[in-house]
């Protein structure tokens, strides 16, 4: 083939090309023709031929740069977005925040970050979706912006007061994972750490018990004062079997029925007087736990345990 | 995954045009848009491009009339062509019902042909379908730019490289000036509502 008509079929190609949007052999094109017209020493109107295609080329290239610079997923209208939802939300869930969930992830899956978001922080308020939504965040965090801005976030709702320990401690580990997968090491503070102090205080209180609990006089016996049943308005005198500090068991025959009618659990007992050798004192108790002992000796008997409240 | 009401006898099935950058899935939906208007039931609908390459989808909702008693409305669906929007063509995929896969007939586009079918076989696989089982036709599309000297494939290579294995019905294609259009979807159409008359046992 004539070079020149080579030339006029390779820039036509290019140009064809180009108007497809195929820029990469368009491209191609190009540089072939520039070749092929550098080949030729004395082509008419090499320079002029030159320059043409060199702008061309530059074209291109601003033409390459904007498509590979531009966003991979820009905002779109809310028109568009709503549109996304319904068709690709393909649960038929009835239940309306849970429907909201899943068409907000569809969104974030779109790249809809924004939307998805604020629909997803909506979502918060809600206790069951409480989760799911801050999971969703949290990944919407860690596509459109940084793992510092999901760690931030997470730290916010962690001095916050709106999840419960156990939901924000679900979402920790779920972030957490996310993270030792990516290899990165962040300090995500945890809610059951709270917890275990609050824990720890109680191990202290226990421990302060403990301690009052030998301070408790040995109680031999108690007497109380019914005020119902068949025994109401008299004090009945009974033995106790074991203390524990401030509670008490008392085995209470079952010949005695009249006695077990009126010491259900929880019968708070207003009028106790409490036996010990030393003093006797007025008190305060509660019936604890009233249990049938199924075998022994004392079988079919009651245990009853009585917690001194105050004296 | 076609939604079918038995109640309502209404059935409603998804089509999807798939296939590289730049092939033809938009100039498909756009001449089926101004064609067929009796059977398109709303907007064409773009969403988002930069400069005219599409970067979520295409939707096009039809309407077919009644089969058998049956209403049937069919979504097309375009997917964005380009590698690097591999996440969203593989959402718009989900629960496809049919594939139409445009080809792009110019011989510099041979190898992002190839790798475009093989995205497809393997998002397919990840959604538990397989590109055998699939409704599935091919377009060669572009046909008419060999009269402007550009160098196309001859369709034996296309068939051979793309349809050797598959053996599915194919059609050559302009879609800029509709050549081959008609006859794609319709064939996609065909096999797509024969796969469901199967699969559910419709239309007895």
């Amino acid at each position: 083939m004539d070079i020149k008509l080579r030339i006029k079929t390779v820039l036509n190609e290019a140009e064809i090309y180009r108007n497809q949007g195929l820029i990469a052999e368009a491209y191609d094109r190009y540089q072939n023709a520039v070749n092929l017209i550098n080949s030729i020493e004395k082509l008419k109107n090499k320079d002029s031929l030159l320059k043409a295609i060199h702008e061309k080329i530059l074209a291109l290239n601003y033409t390459k740069e904007k498509v590979d610079k531009g966003p991979k997923t820009p905002e779109l209208s809310k028109k568009a977005q709503d549109l996304i939802k319904n068709l690709f939300t393909f649960s038929e869930n009835k239940d309306e925040d849970a429907a909201a969930l899943e068409g907000a992830v569809t969104l974030a899956k779109f790249g809809q970050f924004d939307r998805a978001l604020s629909d997803l922080n909506a979502l918060l308020e809600k206790d069951s979706m409480r989760v799911d939504a801050a999971k969703n965040i949290l990944r919407c965090y860690m596509a459109s912006a940084s793992v510092e801005d999901a760690v931030a976030q997470y730290k916010k709702w962690y001095t916050g007061d709106l999840f419960q320990p156990q939901q924000l401690e679900t979402v920790r580990h779920y972030l957490e994972e996310i993270l030792q997968k990516r290899g990165i090491e962040a300090d995500l503070p945890s809610a059951i750490t709270v917890e275990d102090t609050l824990d720890e205080t109680l191990a202290v209180e226990d421990t302060v018990a403990e301690e009052s609990e030998e301070e408790f006089l040995d109680i031999t016996s108690i007497g109380i004062t019914f005020e119902r049943g068949a025994r109401k308005g008299k004090m009945v005198e009974l033995d106790v079997n074991f203390q524990s500090g401030n509670m008490l068991s008392l085995i209470i025959a079952k010949k005695d029925q009249d006695l077990l009618e009126g010491l259900d659990e929880g019968v708070k007992l207003k009028n106790v007087q409490f036996f010990s050798p030393i003093a006797i004192f007025n008190g305060v108790g509660t019936v604890v736990s009233k249990t049938q002992i199924k075998t022994g000796p004392k079988q079919g008997d009651y245990c009853l345990d009585i917690r001194i409240s105050s004296t | 995954m076609a939604i079918f009401n038995l109640k309502k006898r209404e059935i409603e099935c998804k089509v999807v045009y798939y296939g590289p950058g730049r092939c033809g899935k938009t100039t498909n939906l756009e001449y089926i848009f101004s064609s067929y208007k009796k059977q398109v039931k709303g907007e064409m609908v773009s969403i988002n491009t930069e400069g005219d390459r599409t970067l979520f989808f295409d939707f096009l909702p039809m309407g077919l009339g009644q089969i058998r008693g049956c209403d049937v409305r069919v979504q097309l669906y375009t997917v964005p062509g380009q590698v690097k929007y591999s996440s969203t063509r593989k959402l718009v995929l989900r629960g496809v019902d049919g594939i139409v896969f445009v080809a792009d007939s110019l011989e510099v586009r041979r190898e992002k042909n190839m790798l475009s079918l093989k995205d497809l076989q393997a998002n397919l696989k990840d959604y538990g379908k397989s590109i055998f089982k699939v409704p599935l036709v091919m377009q060669y599309n572009k046909r008419d730019l060999a009269e402007q000297g550009i160098p196309l494939m001859p369709i034996e290579q296309m068939e051979r490289d793309l349809n050797r294995q598959l053996k599915v019905p194919a059609f050559e294609a302009s879609a800029v000036v509709g050549t081959g259009v008609g006859n794609t979807l319709k064939e996609c159409l065909k096999l797509t509502l024969q796969a469901l008359q199967r699969e559910f046992k419709w239309a007895k």
